[in-house]
């Protein structure tokens, strides 16, 4: 059995004022749903604004989706995915 | 050794800032998201941290008001409640959402190196300092509405002792407080690097605004620093223009430092007086805070632009943070911090019109700014 390739959407959205990092996650996450759902996208926000790092993968999960959130040089880069 | 009575109020005020700074950078404490999110994200999670402050706070001021510790009750500077104070508090609960964090959210995001947020602490300068032009006109209004015959507190007004009263608001806040811990709802799960909760960032923050109290002669407050810069900077360029501006010249403080039994005067004018002694160190400590909560976890950056219309939207909140500062005539961080916890009127419209303010720009950043 083999799995498809998984495309990784990624968000740049470091510096920006709060709660923008919160508001574009949510509506990335609405526009591709049905893809992180059938496991053929996942997104990747590279954010500096600690809150999110609680906020983004809270979301997520209250819809369904899967967050990892991984700590990078001076940001963090939170991966949402299907469930997995 | 001598130590200067200078020193000393300058050192406390730093360090209570450096406190302050390093803490809220931790928690990500946010009083602008408390109430934003109420109608962003239909979320009381941040709000909660604030009501936990309140009733700690209340019980450590009163306690201290019952030991004979406070200096002055309530504390120098805080005045009468006004509709016309209200309006400032609209205005400025529309600015802090535009400037993505209120008058110390700025200075810790600041400290951490968030450029927005410079933007935004320029235009609380330029704000604070265009209040000038209008001090006359917005005074003689706040005098013309202000209610409860001038009494500064709900207890005072009722020459009541303030005891039963703050008993009676804390056993509500405590009950609400007791109820979200047994539900697992006042802590969250963190991910960032040395996070603290919100609600340990509020007990640090109600210990400060004690400390303050009893150490300075009033809790925290910023934004007499504001205008103060502002009068600085303009004088460079305008000396006789600010020279006869009221405001400028109003010495609304007039106080002895508990401390050191030094007399603290001054105003929002550009000379170096007590309100400089005061808040300038607290506003660097603040700021210094943060920089070393984000240096030591390696989260200083300067080098992340954001989107042209979020740098407009943090300059616009900027400024009407810095005027409705004057217009309330007081910031958040006065009223909800120290005002509350005493029953203040002047606080509780502040309170009434913060919350309009904040559904309002949460309307304009989700319509205008973030796209």
């Amino acid at each position: 059995m083999t799995s498809a390739a998984v495309d990784t959407i990624e968000y740049d959205i470091r510096g920006q004022i709060c709660p923008s990092t919160l508001l574009i996650a949510l509506r990335e996450i609405n526009s591709h749903a049905a893809a992180l759902r059938k496991g053929e996208v996942a997104l990747l926000f590279l954010t500096t604004n600690r809150d999110s790092t609680h906020t983004i993968p809270e979301s997520a999960q209250n819809m369904g989706f899967c967050a990892v959130v991984a700590p990078r040089d001076g940001y963090y880069a939170i991966r949402v995915s299907g469930n997995e | 050794m001598f130590v200067s009575p200078t020193v000393i109020v300058t050192a406390i005020g730093l360090m209570l800032g450096l406190i302050a700074g390093f803490v809220m950078h931790r928690a990500d404490f946010c009083i602008a998201g408390m109430f934003r999110d109420l109608f962003l994200f239909r979320s009381t999670a941040r709000l909660r941290a604030l009501v936990l402050y309140l009733a700690v706070a209340m019980v450590l001021f009163e306690g201290a008001r019952l030991l004979g510790l406070l200096p002055l009750y309530p504390f120098p500077l805080l005045g009468p409640a006004s509709l016309a104070g209200t309006l400032g508090g609209v205005l400025f609960g529309i600015g802090m959402v535009l400037a993505g964090g209120c008058v110390v959210g700025t200075l810790y995001r600041l400290g951490a190196g968030n450029r927005p947020s410079l933007v935004a602490f320029i235009g609380l300068i330029i704000g604070s300092a265009l209040y000038a032009e209008f001090h006359p006109f917005w005074k003689s209004l706040l005098t013309a509405t202000t209610l409860f015959s001038g009494s500064i507190t709900i207890p005072q007004y009722f020459s009541l002792s303030p005891t039963p009263l703050i008993a009676v608001a804390v056993a509500i806040l405590g009950g609400l407080v007791t109820f979200w811990c047994r539900h697992g709802q006042l802590s969250r799960r963190l991910y960032a690097k040395g996070a603290l909760q919100l609600w340990q960032a509020a007990l640090v923050l109600a210990g400060v605004s004690l400390a303050s109290y009893l150490l300075i002669g009033m809790p925290l407050g910023i934004t007499n620093a504001y205008a103060k810069i502002g009068a600085m900077g303009e004088q460079l360029v305008f000396p006789d223009h600010v020279a006869d501006l009221g405001f400028f010249a109003s010495q609304p403080l007039s106080c002895r430092n508990p401390l050191t039994g030094m007399m603290l005067t001054g105003g929002p004018g550009p000379a170096l007086d007590g309100i400089a002694l005061i808040q300038f160190p607290l506003i660097a400590g603040i700021i210094l805070g943060s920089t070393v909560s984000a240096l030591s976890l390696g989260e200083f950056t300067l080098g992340h632009p954001a989107p042209w219309r979020q740098y407009l939207s943090a300059a616009v909140g900027g400024i009407l943070m810095g005027l409705a500062s004057r217009m309330a005539p007081a910031c958040n961080v006065w009223h909800f911090l120290g005002g509350l916890p005493i029953l203040a009127f002047s606080s509780i419209f502040f309170l009434a019109g913060i919350l309009p303010g904040a559904w309002l720009g949460a309307c304009i950043l989700t319509r205008w700014v973030v796209r």
